[in-house]
């Protein structure tokens, strides 16, 4: 039984992963006449989606730990919680700045529309 | 941005001067005039608003000297205050409705970070003459460690070269993200939820103008180091 469960689940997760590629050169031969405009805002915004969904992803993790240490010190010696509080303030705003990049990466793509399409 | 109508219209027209030029030299201008009107009235014993710009100096003079040493701490504490206030006002000002912050735009930004760059170069070379490349080879330097040495060149010179770059796109993202934030949460839910994201902004504007000040003290701390 869980191995039938888990067959399932994997066909439908490859389903999953392999059907926007399947729409989108489907799409893709109906728009060609369309433009090739509305191609670079299809992939544009797949590609924006998970950027900053990664980038988000990433950030939150780096930042609980960084929170979690904080925690810790905090509770370990009460007397330094101004220190270590704007040492952690400082720390989250420099993780924080790497998905500030991804974010404009994807400003980029969208608004200053790099490739002229 | 020139769609957007901003209080300077009236007196700057947008198309000849962009947004962000007239609202740096009206940040600009505050700056200038309200240290003039505190340097003619100083007191000995500071009252009222003095005791803010007198906790702000000291803060920035205290944190100049801590981490840069006494031979140019006071040396770099006009930059560092200068770039201290100015973006902070800059990020306020971007929370005002009709204004625009002169940091949302990346040549403010890297206007800013530039110069910094430069500048612990050059202070970097003028403390230690030629010897300034030690700093760039890393730990070993003898020579049969030649290759170690050229690759950490490489890598040190990537790694400086990424110094501007990271600096004014940090500080440009942040402002532009809050701005888009507000835009869209003023499409989508207006009147309370964007409260809570210029709380947050407010947040944001403090720490970005001292993550900057603080990443230019420590780039400079580096560079006019006496250890070695």
């Amino acid at each position: 039984m869980k191995k039938l469960s888990s067959i399932i689940l994997l066909t439908s997760l490859v389903l999953l992963l392999a059907a926007p590629f399947a729409f989108a050169e489907e799409a893709a031969e109906a728009a060609a006449a369309g433009g090739n405009r509305i191609d670079y805002f299809k992939f544009a915004v797949l590609g924006a989606t998970l950027g900053i969904g990664l980038a988000a992803f990433g950030t939150g993790i780096a930042q609980g730990l960084g929170l979690g240490k904080a925690c810790e010190g905090v509770a370990r010696n009460p007397g330094a919680s101004g220190k270590i509080t704007t040492t952690l303030i400082i720390g989250l705003a420099m993780i924080e700045s790497l998905c500030i990049y991804a974010l404009v990466v994807v400003l980029i793509v969208f608004f200053v529309n790099p490739f002229k399409i | 941005m020139h769609e957007e109508k901003t209080i300077l219209d009236i007196i700057v027209n947008p198309h000849v001067v962009p947004h962000y030029v007239s609202f740096a030299v009206l940040a600009s201008l505050i700056l200038i005039v309200l240290a003039l009107i505190f340097r003619a009235s100083m007191k000995l014993i500071p009252r009222g608003t003095q005791n803010l710009l007198e906790t702000v100096g000291e803060a920035m003079l205290k944190l100049s000297e801590e981490n840069i040493g006494h031979h140019y701490g006071k040396t770099f504490f006009p930059l560092l205050a200068t770039l201290f206030t100015y973006i902070l006002l800059s990020n306020f000002m971007g929370l005002i409705p009709g204004f625009v912050s002169p940091t949302s735009n990346i040549n403010m930004t890297a206007s800013m970070a530039i110069p910094v760059f430069l500048a612990t170069h050059i202070y970097g070379v003028r403390a230690h003459g030629f010897h300034y490349i030690k700093h760039f080879v890393g730990p070993v330097r003898s020579l049969y460690a030649l290759p170690l040495m050229i690759l950490m060149f490489i890598i040190e010179v990537i790694g400086h070269l990424a110094r501007p770059l990271t600096l004014s796109v940090r500080l440009f993202g942040n402002m532009v993200a809050k701005h888009i934030i507000l835009i869209v949460l003023a499409v989508l839910a207006p009147a309370f939820v964007p409260m809570a994201i210029l709380g947050l902004g407010v947040l944001v504007s403090v720490v970005q103008a001292f993550v900057f000040t603080l990443l230019t003290t420590l780039y400079l701390a580096g560079a006019v180091e006496e250890a070695h």
